[in-house]
């Protein structure tokens, strides 16, 4: 059975329209003309036990949104939720009990005292028990690397420190299924790195499921085998990270290294001049291509060495928010 | 009953933790204090007055009245623990703060209105309010019965109720109009309204205040029980518009609250 199962979601909101400068604030005191916003619109997938999956899409594509209607903080507009049984939205206890969710905009964390007070608090509202409590933070505190910060007041913790603080937080209450909505925005390399290989040893010991959304895409291609790409408010695509670029064409990145410079136009022969300068120069090709097209270069032009990889994540996956809809 | 004691346990940990903020920033601490016994010393003058003038308002002498005002003094002291909660409300609504509140396994009412206690303006007003009445009690020769003490207290505590719950409502006008600041100065003038007591104001003005918005029942219930002054049919009115409005308060906060899940973004 899904752990997590989203069936025809969709999210409307109403808003205004106001024209700039006082006169449009004027006409907006007594005229308000109602707009309709589409935020999630017919949005199906489902994640299973254990899975950990990232939510991809441009600024606005509604992945917040979606992950608030899935931790029950808003209400759809239509569709069904079905989350470790639960329908979100009824915010029963014993559901708020199984989720967690850590957003790296916004905090839980006492700004005056140290982490360890909040995490108290969270025991309280949970009702852990104390062994269990002490166990718990314990374990994380090591994983996470912040057993000397635990007594430092939040106010006093960098960026990094505070958000590994945030997600332990998050995490008093072995929640077994935890929504992280960009758990690394705004942190450095290092502590990046760090959030990443606890999300992953974390995931893997203790089976749960995760819903990952992030514009890093070393976070989704660290923690991910999965990824459902939704673009204005529309599922692009769902299926694992690997397929992406083989489902837009399969294109390859050919680097040559000449022994002398060619023209652009022998280079163009055999496929898209992405870069060029002296004797260095990248094409672009369809993967089933790549065979005949280093035989005949060989063959053609001065090619002292070459690689081929796979046209980048990143590159693939922005050609999914570019496009209007419609998965392929 | 066991619900009750994990939300009093909560209740303690949000004190301990707000005292414990607070004193993070000492100076803070002391001009809070100071602060609010400035406020303290406007309400002393009309004590002062009063007893300057001799004056007596009918049933009312000047001990009645340090009485009345003392538990003036005492409520505001209440109020002030938690009225700061209120006040943030419309900017936590703005910003999409109730959010992490939301999946907690608690009240979320009880999270959003009691989670900061201000200990600063709670402490002066607790003792000068405190000694006022004990004050004003043993001046005006009222009787020390256990009847007459335990009536006070609980007209005391409906008065908290009230004033909890009427004052919320307003404040929970955010999740409709997100910006309240008007309102929030007109129920704290309304507040100020009970710095004397009920029985100078007219009639009119006294069965307004008790009626419709019973702001008079907050501060003036318990003095008036103990001096004999309250006939039963008020007192079921004391008890019963302090539930009411709580239940008033239970209700448009969910309201509210499903206002602010299905608009916000």
């Amino acid at each position: 059975m899904s752990m997590i199962l989203v069936e025809h979601l969709r999210k409307e909101f109403s808003y205004y329209r106001k024209a700039t400068g006082l006169k449009g604030s004027l006409h907006n005191l007594f005229r308000r003309e109602a707009l309709v916003k589409e935020a999630v619109r017919d949005v199906s997938f489902s994640v299973e036990k254990g899975e950990m999956i990232a939510l991809l899409g441009p600024n606005g594509a509604g992945k917040t949104t979606t992950l608030k209607m899935l931790s029950g903080i808003l209400y759809p507009t239509a569709g069904k939720v079905e989350v470790g049984g639960f329908i979100p939205w009824e915010r029963k206890d014993a559901f708020k009990r199984r989720i967690s969710i850590v957003m790296g905009q916004k905090n839980q964390l006492w700004w005056d005292l140290p982490a360890s007070d909040s995490f108290y608090l969270n025991k309280c509202i949970f009702g852990v028990e104390d062994s269990v409590y002490r166990q718990v933070v314990e374990e994380l505190a090591d994983l996470l690397d912040v057993r000397e910060l635990m007594n430092v007041q939040v106010r006093r913790l960098s960026l990094g420190e505070r958000m590994k603080m945030e997600i332990l937080a998050a995490l008093i209450h072995r929640p077994e299924i935890l929504f992280l909505d960009e758990p690394t925005i705004g942190l450095d390399i290092l502590s990046q790195q760090r959030i990443r290989e606890f999300l992953k040893e974390y995931n893997e010991k203790s089976q749960t499921t995760v819903i990952l959304t992030s514009h890093n895409m070393a976070d989704v291609k660290a923690l991910c085998r999965r990824a459902v790409i939704i673009n204005q408010g529309q599922l692009v695509y769902d299926g694992s990270l690997s397929d992406v670029n083989r489902v837009l064409g399969d294109r390859r990145l050919l680097s040559v290294k000449l022994s002398e410079p060619v023209k652009a136009e022998s280079l163009r022969r055999f496929g898209r001049v992405r870069e060029q300068e002296e004797t260095r120069a990248v094409l672009e090709l369809s993967g089933s291509r790549v065979r005949e097209t280093i035989g005949a270069m060989f063959a053609e032009l001065p090619v002292e060495d070459f690689t081929v990889t796979e046209v980048p994540l990143e590159e693939s996956i922005s050609i999914f928010y570019r496009k209007e809809a419609a998965m392929p | 009953m066991k619900k009750l004691c994990h939300y009093l346990r909560l209740l303690g940990v949000f004190a301990k933790f707000s005292l414990m903020s607070v004193l993070e920033y000492r100076i803070n601490f002391f001009a809070g204090m100071l602060a609010e016994m400035g406020w303290m010393a406007v309400k002393l003058l009309y004590v002062a007055i009063v007893y300057r003038t001799g004056a007596s308002i009918g049933l009312l002498t000047a001990d009645h009245i340090l009485l009345f005002i003392g538990t003036y003094v005492l409520m505001t002291g209440f109020f002030m623990l938690y009225f700061g909660n209120l006040a943030s409300l419309p900017g936590m609504v703005q910003q999409g703060e109730l959010d992490l509140y939301l999946v907690k396994p608690v009240s979320l009412q009880f999270l959003v209105t009691l989670r900061r206690l201000d200990f600063p303006f709670f402490i002066p007003n607790l003792i000068a309010g405190s000694v006022m009445i004990v004050t004003g009690w043993r001046r005006a020769g009222l009787p020390v019965t256990w009847a007459a003490v335990l009536g006070f207290l609980f007209f005391l505590a409906c008065g908290c109720l009230l004033a909890y719950s009427l004052f919320l409502l307003p404040y929970l006008l955010a999740f409709w109009t997100v910006s309240v600041g008007g309102i929030g100065d007109l129920t704290a003038a309304l507040w100020d309204f009970n710095n004397m007591p009920q029985l100078i104001y007219n009639k009119w003005i006294q069965r307004i205040g008790t009626f419709l918005l019973p702001v008079f029942v907050i501060t003036n219930f318990p003095g008036l029980f103990v001096m004999g002054e309250l006939p039963p049919g008020m007192m079921l009115w004391g008890m019963g518009v302090s539930v009411l409005f709580f239940f008033l308060s239970r209700l448009v906060f969910q309201r509210a609250l499903k206002r602010y899940s299905s608009a916000s973004s």
